[in-house]
């Protein structure tokens, strides 16, 4: 169950309408690397989760990301307000406008619409863990790409907000998977997988 | 920036060193210093929603009427308005 506070976890103010960053910017809405693959990888993943702290890391942080998600939704939302034709073409945001006009749609940057082939659950934890820390790095990366690209100061907090977001549940998935391990026998972490042979699990 | 961004600045502060704890918990759950800063972090964010709350109408379906749920601002609305 989940319930809705209707505000932004950090605010979204964009005086300044820009089509050109929203080009760029909705990768983190719909691309590979983007706030709709984090939320859905970490929300299923944690079904077959099979530590307390863990089951407890991937509902928080998959939470957070729908939080993200929508912060990046309104940012494309408010960069792509009140724009005249020439605008769009002078942005280059025809193509968009053409198959969505200004509504927010999960695409990458490159065009391909969001695909869940950019995420796995793979039902074991070391394998979901590692996938996890790659995803926060990939995220973070592609909010650095996004800073080199922006100049307006509006634009520029909330991701640089949502960038340090990626490096702090880098850390946790890190603490995480030092849980997990800590829990499995030293000799041979792939002994078992406690995610499916639950039988196995020393208590 | 106006007297109600300005509280709902505040009020996510405090919203967000509560969250930040609670996630740092996840994986160090006996860890007494942060259960105690994240209790008086409660505290706070409890106290800046109610004051908020009380000045400009709630922000969850829970306790509000239909009326305040479907009034202005959204989220992705602009702060103070646009045009």
């Amino acid at each position: 169950m989940f319930s809705y506070e209707k505000k932004l976890q950090y605010p979204v103010n964009i005086k300044n309408p820009n089509p050109a960053l929203a080009k760029v910017i909705i990768s983190q809405y719909g691309g590979p690397d983007g706030e709709l693959g984090a939320s859905l990888r970490y929300l299923s993943q944690r079904f077959s989760m099979p530590y307390p702290e863990l089951k407890g890391l991937l509902t928080d942080v998959g939470v957070e990301e729908l939080g993200h998600l929508e912060m990046i939704g309104a940012i494309v939302y408010q960069l792509t307000r009140n724009l005249s034709i020439d605008e769009i073409k002078k942005a280059g945001f025809d193509a968009y406008f053409t198959d969505h006009t200004t509504g927010v749609y999960p695409t990458a940057a490159s065009g391909a619409p969001y695909n869940a082939f950019s995420m796995q659950v793979k039902g074991d934890v070391i394998a979901d863990l590692h996938e996890d820390l790659a995803a926060e790095q990939k995220a973070r990366v592609t909010y650095d790409n996004l800073l080199r690209l922006i100049d307006d100061p509006d634009v520029r907090e909330p991701i640089k907000f949502l960038r340090e977001r990626e490096v702090v549940h880098y850390q946790r998935f890190g603490e995480g998977l030092r849980i997990a391990t800590d829990k499995l026998d030293a000799k041979n972490f792939y002994a078992f997988n406690p995610s499916f042979d639950k039988h196995c699990n020393k208590r | 920036m106006n007297e109600r961004n300005k509280l709902l600045k505040k009020l996510s502060a405090a919203q967000f060193a509560v969250w930040e704890l609670q996630l740092y918990l996840d994986t160090h759950p006996c860890d007494q210093n942060a259960i105690e800063l994240c209790k008086r972090h409660s505290a706070d964010a409890e106290a800046l929603y109610k004051e908020y709350v009380e000045k400009y109408g709630a922000l969850n379906k829970e306790c509000c009427s239909t009326a305040e749920w479907l009034s202005d601002p959204w989220p992705w609305d602009i702060m103070g308005g646009d045009c």
